[in-house]
């Protein structure tokens, strides 16, 4: 019996051969990836690509189950293929490639299009939007994935038929003010980001103030959240005082000096400042004798049990001062250490202080692994989530395949943590009318860079009728409209307009919907445009309309034939704060109420 | 720029109260930039502000518009609720407090411009201008007609 005798039997021969024949693209090989690629390999796709910029990480291994600790430091596309090379049964053609999926000399329109079927793997909303943009531009599938935890969801984005990844408004993580992190913190997080983005990395970072968070100069009170002179002078104080006490770093003393000043001295100081504790909690500055730091050398590691253990406050000086005498015979000025949350005395560090400073602060302490994931930004990650949400994506992907169909034989699978309900399917959404990605008319045109603006725009108006009142941008650029005619007669390379750019075309008459242009180029002296169809620009909605009025649109009809049939879905919001960490907000996020046939 | 970001700024750029303006800067490409704008708030008429159009600086964060715009005067604008840098201390500005994503630029110039004549005295960002409000009229007045003059339109 050959190895595909039984997918043969399960898929049919005709889908067998499809998929045999079929080339895809897999971006990222991480948590996600390295399943849907153990996926695809065992079904037989001809080709697979996998893209994926990343090394291996000690953190990756728990999940990536493609990976072993020999692979650390490697590239995360090349090791995933070489390990599923041993059960290519299918001989599969795989390609893999260590770049960013930005990169359009890698990656260009042309190369994209040569796929069969895009599945998504990421970890951040950007390159999301980024693969959903190319969905648009080249009318391409997308299966996208995402988990959190235990939750998790697989959505195929049609183009044209259903809902795509920006149809849906994201929150973005919270940020806070200076102040609330430097003198007044109220929560455990803002103790956390004290400890590891000013402390740490003021006493064993690089030596100039580059990281953001602790230079108060250039910010303004909004971002410092205060306005109370005496209070930023204190923290201007601080940090001056900090860097002198840097310079101390090879002193034997170097720990009391900081446990003096950081825990002591600068919680008195802000004591001082009468009009901060008139509705909060005094801080209040610890006892730090010899006597009791004697007792504190007396604890041992084996009293500190595991990092799910909460420590006490002596517990957590007798961890500050073991890490600051670690990190001490590591530091030296030209070897800065950075915050590295595998890095066991850099997160030694920062528990420590954290705890202590929330035990000031009468803010809850935490535990070392609490502290390790806020300080980490690490989102939960359970790699079942992960197996069966690509799984699905691979078994949804059999459906898609040459399925005219496809929009409405596909589902789109979610899993919760509601008690009755861990998974469910829905119909795919149909577009947002009012989305700003998929609502506007794409194509691909082909542009000599040393043309000017005034050529592009002459052959807009012959191709599209428009007038000359209309809208040209890259990005955050506007490059032409009728106020800023200085630009028509320079090129686009003057301009900066390069290959892969998306041009966006908008009519200030406001009768046509918007255009945007993947920009291709060429050398031959020629602009050449896409056959566009482009509708009006829908009329713009009374503010006034109440919601009723608004439900009316065809598109929510939908969901209103099957009103007793949902169930709705309200995902928590994501709870990372916004900085560093190498796994930041992997995969879904999706705050938005979600319809959910039951 | 996300493409909400995008449709969100290129739709500001049209429909400005009167007496208002607001447009994006030029960088030195001599593009324009969407992220940085800059607008006009004429002060009210029958208020000592009138009779002037006031500068403000609006920049755009990648995050917008889950995030607010950051909205300055100019640097050491004189009124108790703005902060020396110019920083205006508008509640519907505060990722913290106030702003919604459904905020457009309209609804903020127009917050704005009432912040000019009623300031709120409970949240001072500024010492001199907060102080002469309180306890001094006559000087603030005088103060702000100077100021006035030096934004007359």
């Amino acid at each position: 019996m050959t190895k595909d005798h039984n997918l043969k039997v399960i898929l049919g021969e005709e889908k067998y051969n499809q998929i045999h024949n079929s080339k895809v693209l897999l971006v990222g090989a991480g948590g996600i990836g390295c399943e849907l690629l153990k996926d695809l390999v065992l079904l037989g796709f001809g080709e697979i690509h996998v893209v994926d910029l990343d090394t291996i990480d000690l953190s990756n291994l728990n999940r990536q189950f493609l990976f072993r600790h020999k692979d650390i430091k490697q590239p995360k596309s090349t090791t995933a293929i070489k390990a599923v090379s041993g059960f290519n049964f299918h001989n599969s053609k795989l390609v893999p490639y260590q770049n960013s999926i930005y990169e359009t000399d890698v990656f260009p329109l042309t190369w994209f299009d040569s796929f069969d079927l895009i599945f998504n793997a990421l970890d951040n909303a950007e390159a999301r939007s980024y693969i959903n943009k190319i969905g648009l531009f080249l009318n391409k599938t997308i299966l996208e994935t995402g988990t959190t935890g235990t939750k998790g969801y697989v959505q195929a984005t049609i183009p044209g038929q259903s809902a795509c990844y920006d149809c849906t408004f994201r929150e973005t993580p919270k940020t806070f003010p200076v102040c609330t992190i430097r003198s007044t913190p109220s929560q455990p997080v803002h103790c956390v980001h004290w400890a590891k983005n000013f402390l740490f990395s003021s006493l064993f970072g690089e030596d100039d103030d580059s990281v953001e968070d602790n230079s108060l100069e250039g910010k303004d009170a909004s971002e410092l959240g205060t306005d109370n002179q005496e209070e930023l002078q204190a923290l201007m104080k601080e940090s001056n005082e900090l860097i002198e006490l840097k310079r101390s770093i090879v002193d034997e003393s170097f720990e009391d000096k900081v446990i003096e000043k950081i825990f002591v001295k600068d919680i008195e100081n802000l004591l001082k400042i009468e009009e901060l504790w008139q509705q909060r909690t005094k801080p209040t500055p610890i006892n730090y004798t010899p006597e009791y730091k004697a007792e504190i050398l007396k604890i041992t590691k084996e009293q500190l049990g595991t990092g799910q253990k909460l420590w006490t406050l002596e517990q957590n000086l007798s961890v500050l001062i073991s890490s600051i005498r670690n990190l001490q015979a590591r530091y030296s000025a030209t070897t800065p250490i950075e915050f590295d949350k595998d890095d066991e005395d850099t997160l030694d560090f920062v528990v420590a202080s954290t705890n202590i400073r929330s035990h000031i602060f009468n803010i809850p302490l935490k535990s070392k692994f609490d502290i390790k994931s806020i300080a980490g930004n690490i989102i939960p990650a359970v790699a079942t989530t992960n197996a069966f949400i690509a799984g699905f994506s691979s078994l949804l992907s059999l459906g898609i395949f040459n399925n005219p169909d496809a929009f409405k034989d596909t589902r789109a699978i979610f899993a919760s943590e509601a008690k009755d309900r861990f998974l469910s399917s829905g119909e795919l959404d149909h577009p947002n009318p009012k989305c700003s990605a998929c609502s506007v008319t794409r194509g691909v045109a082909n542009i000599d860079l040393s043309l000017t603006f005034r050529q592009l725009i002459d052959a807009l108006v012959e191709k599209y009728g428009y007038d000359e009142e209309i809208a040209l941008s890259v990005g955050s650029k506007i490059l032409y409209d009728l106020d800023l005619d200085d630009n028509v007669e320079k090129s686009f390379t003057e301009l900066k307009v390069k290959y892969g750019d998306h041009l966006e075309i908008l009519d200030e008459t406001d009768v046509k919907g918007t255009v945007e242009l993947y920009i291709e180029t060429n050398t031959d002296g020629k602009i050449t445009l896409p056959e566009l169809v482009i509708p009006d620009k829908p009329k713009p909605v009374e503010e006034k309309k109440s919601e009723e009025d608004e439900d009316d649109d065809d598109d929510l009809e939908v969901f209103e034939e099957n009103d007793e049939d949902e169930l709705l879905i309200v995902e928590e919001k994501s709870i990372v704060s916004s900085v560093g960490g190498k796994r930041k907000l992997e995969d879904a996020e999706d705050n938005e109420p979600k319809k959910v046939k039951v | 720029m996300s493409a909400l970001m995008k449709a969100r700024l290129q739709e500001e750029r049209k429909d400005h109260p009167f007496g208002f303006y607001a447009k994006p800067k030029k960088d030195k490409d001599g593009a324009l930039d969407l992220t940085q704008w800059e607008a006009g708030i004429p002060g009210k008429e029958g208020t000592i502000w009138e009779n002037a159009t006031y500068p403000i600086q609006l920049q755009f964060p990648p995050e917008f518009p889950a995030k607010p715009p950051k909205v300055k005067f100019d640097q050491g604008f004189y009124h108790p609720n703005v902060y020396p840098s110019g920083t205006i201390c508008l509640s519907i500005l505060n990722e913290e407090q106030d702003w919604s994503p459904a905020i457009n630029l309209k609804q903020i110039v127009l917050g704005v411009q009432e912040l000019l004549d009623t300031p709120n005295p409970a949240s001072p960002a500024q010492e001199p201008a907060w102080r002469a409000f309180q306890k001094d009229k006559a000087t603030y007045q005088k103060k702000v007609l100077d100021q006035a003059k030096k934004y007359a339109t």
